[in-house]
């Protein structure tokens, strides 16, 4: 008996097979992707993190950033160009950020989004970003001075802004592929721009870095097709709607006076009434930014007009966004659809092919903004008014 | 065979016996017209006392004759000491001789007085060295066997705690001492314990640790048998129904039978706050764990699941990697088998060198080894951590036991990973659980789950709210606190 299970316990780890055996310092870890499209052929460029240029003793251990490109009508033909040319095997579980540029969007996503998908070793949570206006290429050999490797500095660009910033939203490959799988519903991509010119390691060394990455507004997505930017304007309501954003800076008059308000914990519900007529309702709650005027904080009828204002504000954002989605792109990233597939499952069967074209630019929507202005900062009252105590 | 009613001729045979040894010492003291001879080793006995006690009060020996019929009569009667036997048998002579006994024969009598007059060979009661602590009694075994028994009547004064002596050893003739309390621990384990004890037929015990293989039936990296030089744990095994044994000339007692719990716990924790020494004893399994696992999850994961890194981390091993030659698995062992290597010097370099070994071992194992790239910066982390958590355990054979099944976790790690983790760590626990002494499992109260007995597991519960002694020990009465009819 004993030997049996002994037997059994052998087979159980001859079985596991012990085929994926590597030494760390065989592997290439890629941390960063970018995909350019040249013609009919796709430039594949690899970031590659565990480079250690200075061979000195392994205490010193600064990774170096070194980029490796490759050529071909698919991403694994590029990528077998690029294991020509690296003496270590290419490693695609640590992958941060994978980059697309704006010719590979137009192509369609679809056509390179396999390879990731279907390699067992890659986690598919990493973060997918266009490149507006440059080759994915140029964004993924940034340096900067606060993060010195691009991948991460992409990464963590993405990661604490996408929190605070209203005007680009996170999405990782898994998420963009499941929301251009979803019926009814449309992806959007953040995006990111290359601003200056010049790209070399003295970045590293300047006060103010002369290249530097920045992160733009949202690009709609059309099936797998990119359709279009929009403005940070657009994107904040987009955000609100879609749910993925923390905080949000919203300006309003009052008095002849900007009053700037962040906006906490915003969040939208979408009803659906009847195929083509929905209700948004907004709630959150409000803080005031900044105020310059003499205003009278302590009056709270005062505060209610801000927050009525407010309120409009974003409800006529919304609905802008909304109608301007509806006329230029006809691609539905809101949802729309999806719920009328969740409601009337059966009629949606008929109209799929068909939604985003004629049924999405004719749906109603009615929104109604309810946040709150809870709170002055801070100091409660303005400081003209302070003083006048 | 028997003494014969003379001195002289005993006493030569005495000297026959011993092969003329030079410390062999004898004298003949005239008492009227009889013989007394007096025999005693001078290497075993104390000189002093045999003039003051036996041949003091033999020379001033009256011959009473209306009291006492003969001269042994009257010397069995007067003569002053504290421990005195009679034998008829000439066989056993040379026991107490060796001993430390003093005999006085007689011309007219055919049997012997045995004086004790031991020459004090031991060393006084000291501070636990091996098993130090921080609060709680400090004192700890010798190698006097009646001081040893001493220490645990002082502390318990029960006179159910009842010591049975066996002679094992057909040389060294040493006293194997079971100490229990009678009342509390079982008498089959008793029984049995004895019968075991009995049935060994060798020449020499040296040490309690000369008994231990012979008490186990299983074997097993992890000891079964608790060794300590503590009173205070000894006490606290007796009385929750633990049988001891101790092993004359050994400072070092075992108590059984020992689950693996026992050997995570200290006889501090008792003496320390419930809360606090909870949460040293969660600390203590971590470390059993991090002892146990940290090497090969590291080899598991630098070489084949590297998946499961943090991205940042993962990079950082593999620049650390990058110009070490070896494969990750060789360089663990190498730094493993150098870190024992020095463990085992440092027991057994004399002290005042000390200071040089771990100047060396600081110096190879740290710094010296990583500039020369011979191992990685995080090599050497995952090492001494791991070495640093085996040393919280006191029990010498537990920490090999651990750094046993350590190298097996660390060959099947570097063979098929995280995979050959799972299936040694199934064996581990199978092994461990398949262990049973005396009627105990080995992982109680963890297998079989006994949850009353969890209340001094893991965590310790304050000392009024536990009740029971542990239940997975077979004893006869398993109450300790208030009275046996309360629930």
């Amino acid at each position: 008996m004993k030997v049996k299970i002994i037997l059994l316990l052998f087979i159980c780890l001859i079985i596991t097979g012990c085929g994926n055996y590597r030494e760390l310092n065989q592997i290439a870890i890629i941390t960063g992707i970018g995909i350019d499209k040249n013609k009919d052929n796709y430039e594949v460029s690899v970031l590659i993190a565990n480079a250690d240029k200075n061979e000195t003793s392994p205490k010193e251990g600064q990774s170096e950033p070194t980029v490796y490109f490759g050529t071909g009508n698919s991403l694994t033909k590029a990528l077998k160009v690029i294991e020509r040319k690296t003496p270590k095997q290419l490693y695609f579980g640590h992958i941060n950020v994978v980059l697309i540029s704006e010719d590979v969007a137009k192509d369609g996503f679809l056509k390179v989004a396999d390879f990731l998908l279907r390699n067992p070793e890659s986690r598919k949570k990493f973060y997918l970003i266009l490149a507006r206006d440059s080759k994915a290429k140029d964004a993924l050999e940034i340096v900067s001075p606060l993060d010195a490797f691009p991948s991460q500095n992409i990464a963590s660009l993405m990661g604490t802004n996408s929190q605070t910033q209203s005007i680009t939203n996170s999405v990782t490959y898994s998420d963009f592929i499941k929301a251009i799988l979803t019926p009814g519903k449309e992806g959007v991509l953040p995006s990111i721009k290359v601003k200056g010119k010049e790209k070399n390691k003295d970045n590293l060394n300047e006060i103010s870095p002369n290249t530097y990455l920045e992160l733009t507004s949202l690009a709609i997505f059309k099936d797998d097709k990119l359709a279009g930017f929009t403005t940070n304007n657009e994107s904040a309501a987009i955000n609100i709607l879609k749910n993925t954003v923390k905080q949000s800076i919203f300006e309003v008059n009052y008095n002849n006076d900007i009053v700037s308000i962040t906006t906490k914990n915003v969040s939208s519900k979408i009803k659906i009434k009847s195929p083509n007529k929905f209700d948004i309702k907004v709630t959150g709650e409000a803080r005031i930014a900044e105020i310059n005027s003499n205003t009278n904080l302590n009056n709270k009828k005062v505060i209610k007009k801000i927050e009525n204002k407010l309120n409009k504000k974003i409800e006529n954002q919304i609905t802008k966004v909304i109608k301007n989605i509806q006329q230029k792109y006809q691609s539905d990233i809101f949802g729309f659809g999806n719920l009328v597939y969740q409601n009337y499952p059966k009629n949606f069967k008929k109209i799929e092919n068909k939604w985003n074209d004629v049924y999405f630019p004719k749906i109603e929507v009615k929104v109604k903004a309810n946040t709150e202005l809870i709170s002055t900062g801070s100091i409660e009252n303005t400081i003209r008014k302070e003083k006048a105590k | 065979m028997v003494i014969e009613k003379n001195v002289q001729k005993n006493i030569e045979k005495i000297k026959k016996i011993y092969g003329y040894s030079t410390d062999i010492s004898t004298r003949i003291i005239k008492l009227g017209k009889v013989n007394v001879g007096i025999i005693f080793l001078e290497s075993s006995s104390a000189g002093l006392t045999v003039s003051d006690n036996v041949i003091k009060s033999i020379n001033m020996i009256d011959d009473n004759k209306e009291i006492f019929q003969s001269v042994y009569d009257n010397l069995k009667n007067r003569i002053f000491n504290s421990q005195m036997t009679t034998t008829k048998d000439f066989n056993k002579f040379p026991y107490f001789l060796s001993a430390g006994f003093t005999i006085v024969l007689t011309d007219d009598s055919d049997e012997a007085i045995v004086l004790e007059t031991r020459m004090p060979l031991d060393r006084g009661v000291t501070e636990s060295s091996s098993e130090p602590i921080l609060r709680g009694p400090k004192d700890s075994f010798t190698e006097s066997h009646a001081k040893n028994l001493g220490l645990i009547r002082k502390r318990i004064k029960d006179e159910n705690l009842w010591f049975e002596d066996i002679t094992i050893g057909r040389r060294t003739k040493t006293r194997v001492n079971i100490g229990y309390i009678k009342d509390i621990a079982s008498d089959e384990e008793v029984t049995y314990i004895k019968d075991k004890l009995k049935k060994i037929n060798i020449d020499g015990i040296l040490d309690s640790g000369n008994l231990r293989e012979y008490l186990i039936s299983e074997p097993s990296a992890f000891p079964q048998v608790q060794s300590t030089e503590r009173p205070d744990l000894v006490s606290s095994a007796l009385l929750n129904g633990k049988i001891v044994i101790f092993v004359e000339n050994s400072p070092i007692a075992l108590v059984l039978p020992a689950v693996f719990i026992d050997f995570i716990h200290t006889p501090e924790d008792y003496y320390q706050k419930p809360l606090n020494i909870s949460i040293t004893r969660i600390l203590r399994f971590i470390s059993l764990f991090i002892t146990l696992f940290t090497p090969a999850i590291y080899i598991a994961i630098t070489t084949f699941d590297q998946t499961v890194v943090p991205n940042e981390l993962l990079i950082s091993l593999a620049i650390q990697r990058e110009s070490v030659p070896f494969p990750t698995a060789v360089e663990i062992i190498f730094l493993m088998t150098i870190f024992e290597i020095l463990r085992e010097s440092d027991i057994r370099m004399p002290s005042n060198m000390g200071t040089a070994m771990s100047i060396v071992g600081a110096l190879v194992l740290g710094s010296a080894a990583v500039d020369a790239g011979i191992v990685s910066p995080i090599a050497v982390i995952v090492v001494a951590f791991t070495s640093i958590c085996s040393l919280i355990f006191t029990d010498i054979d537990f920490m090999n036991g651990i750094r046993f099944w350590r190298f097996i976790f660390i060959i099947s790690a570097s063979f098929f990973g995280l995979i050959g983790i799972a299936l040694a760590f199934i064996v581990f626990i199978l092994k461990l659980a398949s262990l049973e002494n005396f009627g105990v499992s080995y992982l109680a109260p963890f297998s079989p789950f006994n949850p009353s007995a969890w209340k001094d597991a893991i965590v310790r519960f304050s000392m009024p709210k536990i009740f029971k002694r542990p239940s997975y020990i077979k004893i006869k009465n398993i109450r300790k606190q208030g009275e046996d009819n309360e629930s």
